[in-house]
C-alpha cells in the first residue's frame, strides 16, 4: 500500500523516509532493530545528501554499510554490503550503546503514548494477554540509553495511539516532566512521525505535540485518530515540509530500489 | 578424544526439564538442525534462554517440548509472529519470563563473571522489571555514593548451550568464520556444557595456522555436531542467507491446525535425518560456496 500525499509528487512512505532523514544531522550516529524500514531508509538518504558523516550501523552490527537494496529484514545480512566493520554485539555494540557513543534510534510499538513510551509486549492484562506480540527485545534497553529517540508509525489510530500502554516495553519520556532526567537518562524522544503528521514533545509536559500536518489532514483528523490529547503549538501548524525531487529520487533509485519502505504499509 | 559426534547423540545429551540456551538472533545463525533434533527426540519441559528468537523457539514449542521461555523478544520479525509461541503464551500451556535483550545478556554474564549481579541500565522505566519484584532476578537499585540508577541482573546457570558455528576440529576449537556478530559467546560462558552445530569439521591445522581467528576454545565445546546448512531456514552468513520462503510457508500453515500438523510432521520432524530435511525442503545439500 502506497498512499499518495495530495499536492505532492510522492507517496506516504516516501513522505515519512524523507521527513525522518531531514531529522538526521552530520553529527547523527545510529543503528536500527527489527522492521525498522522507513529509519533505514532515512539514515541511508541523509548520508547521501545533507549529513555525508553521519554514521549508521546496519541491523546494530555492519558499520557504515551501504546495500545496494534492502532485504525483507533489517537485522539480516542482506542489509550490510560494503560495510567497513562488522561490529560484535556483545563486546562492540552495548558498549558504544550504553557509553553513548551512538546517540540516536528509532523504535515504534503496537501501541505508543502521549510521552513517547511504547508496548509491543502483549495487548491486553500481562497475565492472560489477549495478544502476545514479540517483546521488547532491545528497546527497553536503548530507550533508557541512547540521547536522541525517533518514533515512527505507519498505522496512526487509536488502537495504537493510546492514553495507557497495556505494558511499557520501551521507556520514552516515562511519565513525563524530568522523569528521564530524575533516572538519569539521557536525552529522549525527539519527534514521532506518522502517516498523518509529525509530533513533537511539548518542552514541560513531554507529551506529543502537533509539529505538523501531512497534506490534506486536518488537526482534527489527528486528535480523532489519536487515544491522548494532542498538545498543540502556538499558532499556526505548518504543513509536513515537500521532498526534493532529489531526495525522491535518491530514495527510489539508489537507497531503496525495490520499495521495501512499503513493507510497513 | 574426538568431540565429534551426531545431531542424534547430541541432542540426546540434553535432559528433559534441562535450561537450554540457543544461540543466534532472530533469523540468523540459530542452531536449527539441533533444534530440530530435539523437538525430534520430543524432550520434555525444557526452559530455554533465547535473547532475541524466533523459528527455533517456535519449533520446541510446537513440538511439546517447552515449559518456560527467558526471552527478550520471539518473532519473525516483518514476515509476523512466531504462531505456536503466541498460542501458547496467550492460553498458558507455555510460562514466558520476560526480559530485554541486554537484561538477558548481563544476566548471562554475571554468571560467567562468577558475580553475584551485572548492572545494566537496560529496562529502567519499563514494566519488565516490576514482573520480576518476587524473584528479584533482575532488580532495580540506587548506587550509594554516586546516586545513580541502575538495574542488578543476577546469575543465570544454564545447563546446555546450543550454537552453529562454521567450523570445529575433533578437538572442540571452533569458529565462527570470519568472527562472531551475534552473543552466542554469552551463552557459551555461561552455560555448564556447550554443543556447536559445525557446517564442516576441519583439520587442527586449519586453527593453529590462524589462532587469531578462532572463536571459542576447546575447553568451552564439549560436542561438535557436522550439520551442513545447519542454520536453515535461518541463515549462516556468509554462506546462506535465511529462506523467506519456509517462514511463510510455515506461518501460512499454522492457521490451520490440522494443516500445522502435517506441514510439522512433512517438513520439520518427520524426515529422519538432517540431510533428509534439507532434501524435503528442496534445499541443496552441496557444499556452500
Amino acid at each position: 500500500m502506497s498512499t499518495p500525499v495530495p499536492g505532492y509528487d510522492c507517496t506516504i512512505d516516501e513522505l515519512m523516509a524523507v521527513t525522518f532523514s531531514r531529522a538526521m544531522s552530520n553529527d547523527t550516529r545510529a543503528f536500527n532493530g527489527a522492521v525498522s524500514f522507513i529509519p533505514v531508509c532515512g539514515y541511508l538518504l541523509a548520508r547521501r545528501t545533507h549529513a555525508p558523516e553521519l554514521v549508521w550501523a546496519a541491523s546494530s552490527i555492519a558499520v557504515d554499510a551501504d546495500p545496494e537494496e534492502i532485504g525483507d529484514s533489517t537485522l539480516s545480512d542482506s542489509l550490510w554490503g560494503r560495510a567497513s566493520m562488522l561490529s560484535n554485539s556483545p563486546f562492540d555494540f552495548w558498549s558504544y550503546a550504553q557509553g553513548a557513543r551512538y546517540n540516536t534510534f528509532a523504535f515504534r510499538g503496537a501501541q505508543m503514548d502521549a510521552c513517547g513510551n511504547v508496548n509491543n509486549t502483549v495487548i491486553g492484562p500481562y497475565e492472560s494477554p489477549k495478544v502476545r506480540l514479540p517483546g521488547g527485545g532491545g528497546m527497553a534497553d536503548l530507550g533508557a540509553m541512547i540521547p536522541r529517540i525517533y518514533l515512527w508509525s505507519s498505522t496512526h489510530d487509536p488502537r495504537t495511539f493510546v492514553e495507557r500502554l497495556d505494558f511499557r516495553s520501551g521507556m520514552g519520556w516515562g511519565d513525563g516532566g524530568d522523569h528521564r532526567e530524575r533516572m538519569g537518562m539521557p536525552g529522549g524522544p525527539r519527534l514521532c512521525i506518522t502517516n498523518l503528521c509529525v509530533f513533537d514533545f511539548e518542552p514541560a509536559s513531554k507529551r506529543m505535540r502537533l509539529a505538523s500536518l501531512h497534506p490534506g489532514v486536518t488537526a482534527d483528523q489527528v486528535q480523532e485518530a489519536t487515544g491522548f490529547e494532542i498538545a498543540m503549538p502556538d499558532g499556526d501548524v505548518p504543513i509536513t515540509a515537500r521532498p526534493t525531487a532529489e531526495e525522491l529520487h535518491i530514495l527510489r533509485t539508489e537507497v531503496d530500489p525495490t520499495s521495501a519502505r512499503r513493507r510497513e504499509f | 578424544m574426538s568431540k565429534v559426534t551426531t545431531l542424534e547423540e547430541a541432542a540426546a545429551s540434553v535432559p528433559d526439564g534441562a535450561t537450554v540456551a540457543i544461540g543466534g538472533l532472530s533469523m540468523n545463525s540459530a542452531p536449527m538442525a539441533l533444534v530440530r533434533e530435539l523437538a525430534r527426540q520430543q524432550k520434555k519441559d525444557l526452559e530455554l534462554v533465547a535473547i532475541v528468537a524466533g523459528m527455533a523457539v517456535d519449533w520446541l514449542v510446537a513440538g511439546g517440548c517447552v515449559r518456560r521461555v527467558l526471552s527478550g523478544l520471539v518473532s519473525f520479525e516483518g514476515l509476523g509472529l512466531a504462531p505456536n509461541f503466541r498460542a501458547a503464551v496467550q492460553s498458558g500451556r507455555v510460562a514466558i519470563e520476560e526480559y530485554s535483550e541486554h537484561l538477558l545478556i548481563c544476566r548471562l554474564q554475571a554468571q560467567s563473571h562468577n558475580l553475584p549481579f551485572m548492572p545494566t541500565r537496560a529496562g529502567l522505566g519499563t514494566d519488565v522489571l516490576g514482573l520480576h519484584a518476587a524473584s528479584g532476578a533482575v532488580r532495580e537499585e540506587k548506587d550509594g555514593p554516586t546516586g545513580e540508577h541502575y538495574v542488578a541482573c543476577t546469575r543465570l546457570p544454564v545447563d546446555v548451550a546450543l550454537v552453529h558455528a562454521h567450523e570445529a576440529d575433533e578437538r572442540g576449537t571452533t569458529r565462527v568464520n570470519p568472527k562472531l556478530v551475534w552473543m552466542d559467546n554469552e551463552i557459551v560462558n555461561a552455560a555448564a556444557r556447550t554443543v556447536a552445530s559445525v557446517e564442516r569439521v576441519v583439520d587442527t591445522e586449519a586453527f593453529t595456522s590462524q589462532p587469531e581467528r578462532t572463536t571459542y576454545p576447546r575447553f568451552m565445546i564439549d560436542a561438535v555436531a557436522p550439520a551442513p546448512r545447519g542454520s536453515y531456514p535461518c541463515s549462516c552468513f556468509p554462506d546462506y542467507g535465511h529462506d523467506s520462503g519456509f517462514f511463510t510457508a510455515y506461518s501460512q500453515a499454522a492457521r490451520d491446525p490440522e494443516t500445522f500438523r502435517r506441514f510439522f510432521h512433512e517438513q520439520v520432524v518427520g524426515p529422519d535425518t538432517w540431510d533428509d530435511f534439507l532434501a524435503a525442503n528442496d534445499v541443496s545439500t552441496g557444499a556452500p560456496a
